[in-house]
C-alpha cells in the first residue's frame, strides 16, 4: 500500500481520483491548495510515495509548487495533471520538476498505470540504494585504487577533484569486478550475477560497458592497466598493477 | 513569464514610438529654422510633419493596445479550456469508474448526481460563450416584452443560491423588493445579466460570503439593481476595465479566481442594449465592492 497525496481544487475530480486510487489499494489524501501540499511535504516532512498535482490551483499554481518542492530537495514522484495539453505546457511541466504529465480529460486506466509506474520506479530506486548496505560485509561504501576512489553509495567515481557520476548499471558492474579483484570473471557470470540475466543474451553488450568504465578509470583507455581483458575468459580487475 | 514578455514587447514599442516622434519633432524644428522666411514651404512642412507625428503616436497606441488584447485573448483561451475540460474530465472519470468497478447503489447514485452537476457547469460555460458573442451582434428588439423585474430578480437569486449551495444569509435582499416594477426587454437576457452579477459577487467574495441585493427606484423612469459584497474589492484603476471583454483583474492577494472574463462584459452589454448601464464601485482591495445595473423602467400610475 502506498500513500498518495492529491492536490486538486475541483472537488469532483479530487473525489473521483481518490475513490479510484483507494480502490487500487492505496491510502489517499487530498488537498485543494498548493501551499498546503508544500507545508505538509516540506515543512512537516509528511511522507507520501507519490504526488498527483493539478496545475490550475488557487494561489500557487502547480508549476510553482513543483519547482519549490524540488528546490527544497523533495524528490517525491510527481504526476502533473492539467487541462493545458499544448507541447509548451507539457515541457514547462517537466522543466518545473514533474516526473510525468497527463492532460485532462484523461483515461482512468492510463492514469492509474502512470501512478503505478511512478510508485514502481520509487521501489526500484529504493532497492538499489538499499543494496550497498546489504553488501557491507563484502565491500565498504568506498573503494580506493590508484588515485581514484569509487563511492558506491552515491554512484560516484572521484579522481582528484573530478567527480564522475556513474549509472546504476556501471556501478553494479564495477562493484562486481572489484569484489572479484585478482580473478578473471566471464561475460556470462557478469550477466547472471550483476543483471540477473539467464537467457542467452548477446554477451557483447557488456563490452560497451567495459569500454565506458575504462574511459573513467584508466589513464590510457587503449592500454588498460586496471581493467584487463583475459582472452577466452572475460575480464579481470587489478587493484594494484605493477609499474 | 508571460507578464514580463508582454511588458518587454510593450516597452519596446513605446520606446520606438517615442524615438520616432522625437526624431520627427527635431526634423520639424530644423525645417522651421531653415525655412522661416519662406512662407509656403514653412506652412506645408509644419502641416506634413504634424500629420507624420500624429500618425506615429496613433500607431504606437494602437500597437500597444493590440498586444494587450492579444494577451487577454490568450488568457481567455486558457480559462475557457479549463472551464470546458474540467467538467468533461470529471464526467469521463466517473463514467469510467462506473463501467470498470463494482459499486453499490448509493455510490452509483452519488456519482450520477456529480455527473449531473458537471453537465450543468458545462452547459453554463457554453451558454456564457454563446451569450457573449450574441450580445455583440447588435440589438434586436423583436422579442421584447414587459418583464416584472422584482419577480425576475427574486427567481434569479433563489436559483443562484441553489446552484452554489448558499445559505440564506450569504445571498439575500437588503429590503424586500417592491412589486410593480416593470422593465421592457428580453427576459432571458435580463435574467442572464442578473445571474452574472450574482455569480461575480459570489466568486469574488472568498470564504465569508455576505452579499446584499437591493432593487432601487430612484425616480419614475429608472430602476437599479445593486449588489454589495464584502469580498476582495477592486482597485480604482480596474473599475472600468473589468467590464471589458476577456478582461480579468489580476488578483495579487488571493491568487486566481476561475472564470472566463465574460461575465461582466455580458452584464454591461445587456444593460446597454436595454438602454441602461452597469458600473462598479469599490473602496479598494479587500474592501468589498458594489455593482449596480441601471435600467429604464415603464412607469404606471
Amino acid at each position: 500500500m502506498s500513500r498518495i497525496l492529491i492536490v486538486e481544487d475541483e472537488a469532483h475530480l479530487a473525489q473521483g481520483l481518490r475513490f479510484n486510487l483507494e480502490a487500487e489499494g492505496h491510502s489517499v489524501q487530498t488537498t485543494e491548495r498548493g501551499e498546503d501540499a508544500l507545508a505538509r511535504l516540506v515543512k512537516n516532512h509528511e511522507s507520501f510515495d507519490a504526488l498527483v498535482l493539478d496545475v490550475m490551483l488557487p494561489g500557487k499554481d502547480g508549476f510553482t509548487v513543483a519547482r519549490e518542492l524540488r528546490e527544497a530537495k523533495n524528490f517525491i514522484p510527481l504526476l502533473m495533471l492539467t487541462a493545458r495539453g499544448r507541447p509548451e505546457d507539457v515541457l514547462k511541466g517537466f522543466e518545473s520538476g514533474a516526473d510525468d504529465y497527463l492532460p485532462k480529460p484523461f483515461n482512468l486506466a492510463i492514469l492509474i498505470a502512470r501512478v503505478e509506474g511512478l510508485l514502481r520506479r520509487k521501489d526500484w530506486t529504493h532497492s538499489v540504494s538499499a543494496e550497498p548496505s546489504q553488501q557491507d560485509s563484502d565491500l565498504p561504501d568506498h573503494f580506493r585504487f590508484g588515485d581514484k576512489m569509487v563511492d558506491f553509495r552515491n554512484l560516484q567515481l572521484r579522481a582528484g577533484k573530478e567527480v564522475i557520476q556513474l549509472t546504476v548499471m556501471e556501478t553494479d558492474l564495477l562493484r562486481y569486478l572489484i569484489k572479484n579483484a585478482g580473478h578473471p570473471v566471464s561475460r556470462k557470470a557478469i550477466l547472471q550475477d550483476v543483471w540477473n540475466l539467464h537467457e542467452e543474451t548477446d554477451t557483447r553488450a557488456i563490452d560497451s560497458f567495459i569500454v565506458r568504465l575504462r574511459k573513467y578509470i584508466e589513464p590510457k583507455p587503449s592500454k588498460p592497466r586496471y581493467l584487463l581483458t583475459i582472452r577466452g575468459l572475460g575480464y579481470q580487475f587489478v587493484p594494484n598493477p605493477k609499474q | 513569464m508571460r507578464i514580463t514578455r508582454r511588458t518587454k514587447a510593450m516597452a519596446f514599442f513605446i520606446v520606438l514610438g517615442v524615438c520616432l516622434v522625437a526624431l520627427a519633432v527635431a526634423l520639424n524644428v530644423s525645417w522651421i529654422i531653415f525655412h522661416w522666411r519662406q512662407v509656403v514651404p514653412l506652412v506645408l512642412g509644419i502641416i506634413l510633419f504634424g500629420l507624420l507625428i500624429t500618425g506615429m503616436v496613433i500607431n504606437t497606441i494602437f500597437l500597444v493596445r493590440e498586444i494587450r488584447r492579444n494577451e487577454q485573448q490568450d488568457s481567455f483561451l486558457n480559462a475557457i479550456t479549463h472551464e470546458l475540460k474540467t467538467p468533461i474530465a470529471s464526467i469521463r472519470l466517473y463514467l469510467e469508474t462506473l463501467t470498470s468497478r463494482p459499486l453499490d447503489e448509493a455510490q452509483r447514485r452519488e456519482f450520477y448526481q456529480i455527473m449531473l452537476e458537471d453537465t450543468d457547469r458545462l452547459l453554463g460555460s457554453v451558454e456564457q460563450v454563446l451569450r457573449a458573442s450574441q450580445v455583440r451582434q447588435g440589438s434586436s428588439r423583436q422579442n421584447w416584452q414587459e418583464v416584472d423585474f422584482a419577480a425576475m430578480v427574486r427567481e434569479a437569486l433563489e436559483l443562484a443560491r441553489l446552484r452554489q449551495h448558499l445559505s440564506e444569509q450569504a445571498l439575500c435582499f437588503g429590503t424586500p423588493p417592491a412589486n410593480g416594477i416593470t422593465v421592457l426587454g428580453n427576459e432571458e437576457e435580463l435574467r442572464s445579466a442578473v445571474l452574472n452579477l450574482f455569480d461575480n459577487a459570489i466568486k469574488y467574495s472568498g470564504e465569508k460570503k455576505n452579499i446584499v441585493v437591493d432593487i432601487l427606484a430612484p425616480n419614475i423612469d429608472t430602476v437599479s439593481l445593486r449588489v454589495i459584497d464584502l469580498g476582495m474589492g477592486i482597485e480604482a484603476k480596474e473599475l472600468k476595465r473589468i467590464f471589458k471583454r476577456f478582461y480579468r483583474a489580476p488578483n495579487s492577494v488571493d491568487g486566481q479566481v476561475k472564470g472566463t472574463g465574460l461575465g461582466l462584459f455580458i452584464v454591461r452589454s445587456i444593460a446597454r442594449r436595454h438602454g441602461g448601464d452597469a458600473y462598479a464601485e469599490s473602496k479598494g482591495q479587500g474592501m468589498g465592492s458594489t455593482f449596480t445595473m441601471r435600467l429604464p423602467r415603464i412607469y404606471r400610475a
